[in-house]
């Protein structure tokens, strides 16, 4: 085994977990936007739609294989144009317009030229593309990702003019938007929800009977993430085994459940196998169960906990006082005098830990404040000294006696104040 | 590997770190976006950036406190992307960029073949545009760039950034904090820089070696560790006192072996600079700031006068200060007010605001020989308010009906008392009844 070949194999597994894998289980879906594409291309047809579902479900992977294949043809180019929008990049109508101009190709025809209003821009760009009949026009296909943030744009102008379009039959334009959310046609408004043509096309992760065998599916998911073909050395063949031992093994599944109990996101699985195929050493090309173990209970943790466990033991001296305070005030708001006072009572009751000046006790209660684990809650603090503004606790005070057990080397006085606040 | 080995040394107890850094960027197929998080001072930025530049990738580091705008946050990068020099006659970013659709236009442009962008104190992304965070998190995605990788390092966990559920999950490295052997380790590397101040504070080279250092640090950690953990101004402490520790030796009380002596004579220097911890002074506290302040007077006794006023309700003004004002009987209020529990005390919750004129009553009520009501005294109500002890609450151009608080806290204004011969607990409400 040289230390080059492991590598190379390394690589191509990483590479296959990053990159967007193949389409599963939803072809009739992709038939059915294929041939939405297809019959505007071709027919000068003008259609909408909107492909929702959750994220990782593989949306945009669907509309990309279809769209590769129609860009196979090889009078593509002539007969349509495509505009990609991003909800995350083109944040309002403005630079959505300027975008769908430079991916037209229509720079200089607009170079120059004053528009009235919006809606006539958009027609100046539909009209260039349009010569002669309705035959020899070019259509154009906008995809729009993110399309519910098209909806929050100013009078959604955007979404308006190109439905209008689509509906009126000015031009073959079909727009064809992907959104994550459900509910993304309560977002239209009435005037650019009755241009729609309400065709939508659902898509769930894993499929539809995810229900039923859900983790057969991720066992299978993640046999064609890890295993590799493209290679047949002797490395590969090794690896390409212990991914089907793995696979087969009974405790790995009982993990997978595990993890699809709390997250069906195909995301968390690529993320967790990720960090495991990126520590895999040259000497051990295996994955372990173990490990992923591991992994798994990280995945698990707390992270509010482990954040208690790296405060000093004056700040969690602090959060227990607070504590003590939601308990007996029943979540009543608390600030900074109020929780000293009943520190300074618990330090000079207590042996071991040193009486510290107040400007101290008030820098860690600013840490505190500054990690997130409390919140002001006072509306309009520059009048009000720090000391007396009103603070919320951010962290149950399970979590706060989680991190006391789980602390070493903490002083007793300190664990037993955390469970009774009688000093 | 050699290149980690130097790493390692260089950063103590962050073994894995590095290697899981290594892991995650070192070869070809490097992880999209990466969440670094942890304390303050456990290394993270700087070990990003030692971890970037040892292996030269192309990098920009962007520190969201400098960049707050989106506009200087694009073009920072941009700029250090292409080591692009502003020229101070003629400051111009490499290319102007307004929002992120200029910023992916022009990344697409430069064609970058391996690029980190390393983005600081992430958690302020938060409070800017709403498209920032998804964007970076999903900027390989965005912009169809394969070998871009994103680094976000902030202070703060990161279930706490998913504002909006459309945030995608990154790798995420925790930076805990470091144990106590850890923080000896890290602090002995410091040894030189202290024998040089050694040098520096007494002519003739006092000899010590590095397990003095240590024993030093051990006697040293045993006091402040529990305070704190912050490694910045532990070792910051650590090189104030290391030269108070040496001063016996220096003048030959006790020799250099002798840890118990050296103990005896740093544990009371050791315990009064962790009550300055994080201060940055020398032995000067709040209470000491409050005789620094050299008032008249008058104007003590007007501040008294106003602290009172803050923190007496005005229904008990009568019973306070006037000399006859007739016996009170006992009410079952009166009971329950003794009673009262610490957190419902006026002293705890704040100061209430009054008015001038109240101000005035208390003041002539509390001071015992008669003074004239002149311009003089109005003036030094308005010192008080120019030195913020007092913070006037109405506008300025109401003369009528001033009202005022008092800012100040209680340890500050015991010690303007003492200094005037005044007990102010028997004028306190919170206090009168014990």
């Amino acid at each position: 085994m040289d230390s080059s070949g492991f590598l190379k194999v390394k690589n191509d597994i990483k590479n296959k977990l990053l990159q967007q894998g193949p389409l599963e289980h939803c072809e009739s879906e992709r038939k059915q936007v294929f041939n939405l594409l297809q019959r505007t291309i071709e027919d000068g047809e003008s259609n909408s739609a909107l492909l929702i579902g959750p994220r990782g479900s593989g949306k945009t992977t669907l509309v990309n294989d279809a769209l590769e294949e129609l860009c196979s043809d090889k009078n593509f180019a002539s007969k349509a144009v495509l505009v990609h929008l991003h909800g995350l990049i083109h944040t309002d109508d403005r630079l959505a317009l300027i975008a769908a101009t430079k991916q037209m190709n229509l720079d200089n025809a607009v170079d120059g030229k004053v528009f009235g209003s919006f809606a006539e821009n958009l027609a100046f760009l539909l009209a260039c593309l349009r010569t002669g009949n309705k035959k020899t026009s070019k259509s154009v296909l906008f995809i729009i990702e993110d399309f519910d943030l098209f909806c929050s744009h100013h009078n959604q102008t955007l979404l308006y003019n190109l439905f209008d379009i689509s509906q009126s039959a000015q031009a073959p334009i079909c727009v064809l938007g992907i959104t994550c959310r459900l509910d993304v046609i309560e977002l239209l408004e009435k005037r650019v929800k009755s241009r729609f043509s309400h065709r939508q096309y659902f898509l769930y992760a894993g499929g539809e009977n995810a229900e039923v065998d859900g983790l057969n599916l991720r066992m299978e998911k993640i046999r064609n993430l890890l295993t590799i073909n493209n290679n047949k050395s002797n490395i590969v063949n090794n690896w390409n085994k212990s991914v089907s031992k793995l696979c087969s093994d009974k405790k790995f599944r009982t993990l997978n459940q595990r993890l699809m109990d709390i997250d069906l996101n195909e995301r968390t699985l690529k993320n967790v196998l990720l960090t495991l195929v990126s520590k895999l050493k040259e000497k051990s090309l295996e994955l372990k169960i173990e490990d992923f173990e591991t992994e798994l209970n990280e995945f698990e943790a707390d992270e509010v906990i482990e954040q208690l466990h790296d405060l000093s033991v004056l700040e969690l001296c602090l959060l227990i006082s607070m504590k003590h305070h939601i308990q007996i005030y029943d979540n009543q708001p608390m600030n900074f005098e109020m929780v000293y006072t009943r520190f300074v009572k618990f330090a000079n009751a207590s042996s071991h830990i040193q009486n510290v000046q107040r400007p101290v006790v008030m820098k860690a209660f600013e840490h505190i404040k500054h990690m997130e684990l409390i919140q002001n809650i006072t509306g309009g603090s520059g009048r009000l000294q720090k000391e007396y503004q009103m603070f919320k606790l951010l962290v149950t005070s399970d979590q706060i006696m989680e991190s006391v057990k789980g602390w070493q080397g903490l002083p007793t006085e300190v664990s037993q104040w955390a469970i009774s606040s009688l000093i | 590997m050699k290149m980690l080995e130097g790493l390692i040394e260089r950063f103590p107890g962050r073994e894995t770190q590095i290697e899981m850094l290594h892991n995650l960027l070192g070869d070809d197929a490097a992880a999209d976006a990466i969440f670094v998080h942890g304390g303050p001072s456990v290394g993270k930025t700087s070990i990003v950036k030692a971890f970037l530049e040892e292996k030269k990738f192309k990098h920009a580091v962007a520190n969201l406190i400098e960049c707050y705008s989106t506009k200087i946050l694009l073009e920072t990068i941009l700029n250090e992307l292409t080591s692009h020099r502003i020229d101070p006659t003629d400051p111009q970013p490499v290319a102007k960029c307004d929002n992120l659709m200029d910023f992916l236009n022009n990344l697409s442009n430069f064609q970058l073949k391996r690029a980190v962008i390393v983005l600081d104190k992430a958690e302020q992304l938060r409070n800017m545009d709403f498209n920032l965070l998804p964007s970076f998190l999903r900027l390989r995605e965005l912009s169809g760039i394969p070998s871009i990788s994103v680094i976000l390092i902030s202070e703060i966990a990161f279930q706490k950034f998913n504002i909006k559920g459309n945030v995608v999950d990154p790798v995420k490295l925790p930076f805990p904090q470091y144990s106590k052997e850890e923080i000896i380790a890290i602090l002995a590397m410091d040894f030189d820089g202290c024998s040089k101040l050694l040098q520096e504070h007494y002519d003739d080279a006092l000899e010590v070696d590095v397990n003095f250092y240590l024993n030093y640090l051990n006697v040293f950690l045993s006091t402040f560790y529990r305070a704190c953990r912050d490694l910045c101004e532990l070792r910051y402490m650590a090189r104030i006192n290391f030269v108070k520790y040496c001063e016996p030796i220096h003048r030959k009380d006790c020799s250099a072996a002798d840890s118990m002596a050296l103990w005896r004579h740093i544990a009371p220097t050791l315990k009064s600079s962790l009550e300055v911890l994080y201060l940055r002074f020398s032995g000067q506290s709040g209470a000491l700031g409050a005789q620094a302040l050299e008032l008249p007077f008058y104007a003590k006794y007007l501040l008294i006068a106003a602290y009172l006023a803050s923190y007496n309700p005005a229904k008990d003004d009568k019973r306070l200060f006037m000399k006859h004002h007739g016996k009170k009987t006992k009410t079952m209020k009166d009971v329950k007010a003794k009673s009262k529990v610490s957190e419902q005390l006026s002293t705890q919750l704040g100061p209430k605001p009054f008015s001038f004129d109240r101000l005035l009553a208390i003041f002539y009520a509390i001071l015992d020989d008669k003074v004239g009501f002149n311009n003089n005294l109005l003036v030094q109500v308005s010192s008080l308010v120019e030195l913020q002890l007092l913070t006037s609450l109405s506008d300025n151009y109401n003369l009528d009906g001033q009202k005022y608080k008092c800012t100040v806290n209680f340890e500050f204004i015991q010690t303007i008392s003492k200094m005037v011969g005044f007990n102010i607990r028997k004028y306190l409400s919170d206090f009168s009844h014990i």
